[in-house]
């Protein structure tokens, strides 16, 4: 998995590529932490994402939960096979997907 | 200016700080005590510190009357505005609780009035801050000063205003027609403020009878409407259903509200709690077997609590034949339009083939 990083002012894009699973959340967790100090707009491009795990979506719910509480966060370009996890997990209600 | 008037006003101009703390502590004490403490929705709080030129021509027109500026009881003035008359009795009650009042100066208005006439019918209290409630050395003469607190509804304080820009207590007689009118108006006000406290206590009164009857599950002829929904789903109903669906995978449940979903089941045309309920117990099972085919094998171990009412919404949509516009409705409707909507319901109508009940 990889992640890039793109930042203006107070607007982040993270473009999330590849598996997140069990090995590879900690890592996007650690990316986005490190990144999101001052952002008030967080969006998570899934573009390029072709899986994602429960601890994956552990590490989007926690960066929704923050970015709630100060701004927004949005996910775009979700795939079919990450859009299905959101659906079977009831998590389309909790998160803005565009 | 007579001598006497111009002591006044010198008082005054030295004393304006002083009636500036008394209004900063009385009006942030009397939000923590009506709107933090008692939780009242107030219309309004207003309060002001009487102008030099308005204190001017009051001391013109009666001076003598006034010994020394502690004998002025306007000089600060706070308004509290309430929606219901019945409220008035409540804030005037903690007002005399907190401050000291000066009962033989406060006026009641709506016990002035004879039967046969109406007008401007506010309580007026003078008050005044206890020691024990606040002081301040650096204001020594903070807790002598009166000050008065105006009570009223918003229907009052509307018919007020008015009245007060007719312009009734200046020099030009405003013709007695005029004022008769304004009169019948106040009436009729008086009528609608009954009337507004009616309706909400009759609202109150159902809200808690329903209240009373889903808590005891009594769901027979419970009209579904937001109060009903709201009631019924402090009941956890879907408790059940989500902690079977979260032992497919020993799933952690993430609990969001469940309040989106009241407008979907009016779509769906549920119509009382009953048919809620009835949906509940005879769908949960295909509800539990459309998310054990869409989690089983999958490492997928966090849910939404979501999940229960949204399977038992979809098996309903299917069950009675109403396909894929209405699941794409379902969708739409709580997720906003998307144009990825279409393929999901695709797939799921899908998967729910694959139950064999359905």
């Amino acid at each position: 998995m990889t992640v890039n990083i793109e930042k203006e002012n107070e607007n982040m894009i993270a473009h999330i590529e590849g598996r997140v699973d069990t090995t590879t959340a900690p890592d996007l967790e650690k990316t986005l932490d490190d990144n999101i100090e001052g952002i008030k707009n967080l969006t998570l491009d899934m573009s390029k994402l072709e899986y994602i795990s429960s601890a994956g979506l552990r590490v989007v719910l926690k960066e929704q939960k923050y970015m709630s509480k100060i701004g927004k966060m949005t996910l775009t370009n979700v795939t079919d096979p990450v859009m299905e996890v959101l659906t079977i997990t009831g998590f389309l209600s909790i998160l803005d997907i565009k | 200016m007579n001598t006497h008037n111009q002591n006044l006003m010198n008082e005054y101009i030295e004393s304006k700080e002083t009636f500036k703390k008394i209004q900063e502590f009385t009006m942030k004490r009397l939000k923590e005590l009506l709107v933090d403490e008692e939780h009242l929705f107030l219309a309004g709080m207003e309060s002001r510190i009487k102008e030099e030129k308005s204190l001017e021509k009051k001391l013109e027109l009666k001076g003598m009357k006034y010994k020394t500026l502690s004998d002025i009881t306007d000089i600060f003035g706070a308004r509290i505005i309430t929606f219901y008359n019945d409220e008035i009795d409540l804030v005037a009650s903690i007002i005399e609780k907190n401050f000291n009042i000066d009962f033989t100066n406060s006026i009641d208005k709506r016990k002035l009035y004879d039967v046969d006439r109406f007008g401007y019918m506010s309580l007026h209290y003078i008050c005044s801050i206890p020691k024990s409630l606040y002081s301040d050395p650096a204001y020594p003469k903070l807790n002598d000063y009166k000050f008065e607190i105006q009570i009223r509804t918003a229907l009052q304080h509307v018919w007020a205003t008015i009245f007060h820009d007719t312009g009734y207590k200046t020099d030009v007689e405003v013709p007695k027609e005029y004022i008769r009118n304004l009169s019948r108006l106040a009436g009729m006000l008086e009528f609608a403020d009954d009337e507004f406290r009616k309706i909400r206590d009759n609202i109150d009164e159902y809200r808690n009878k329903i209240k009373k009857l889903v808590s005891k599950g009594d769901f027979k002829d419970i009209t579904l409407n937001i109060d009903s929904y709201k009631n019924y789903l402090e009941l956890n109903p879907f408790d059940d259903l989500i902690k079977k669906i979260a032992k497919i995978n020993n799933s952690e449940i993430e609990y969001s509200s469940l309040e989106p979903y009241y407008e979907i089941l009016v779509d769906m045309n549920i119509k009382t709690l009953s048919e809620l309920e009835k949906l509940r117990v005879d769908y949960s099972e295909d509800a539990y077997k459309l998310s054990l085919l869409q989690l089983k094998g999958t490492d997928l171990d966090i849910i939404s609590n979501t999940v229960a009412l949204q399977n038992l919404c979809i098996i309903y949509i299917v069950k009675k034949g109403r396909g894929e516009p209405e699941l794409l409705n379902l969708y739409n409707h709580l997720y906003g339009e998307k144009p990825f909507h279409t393929t999901i319901v695709k797939k799921i109508l899908e998967q729910a083939k694959g139950i064999a009940s359905l």
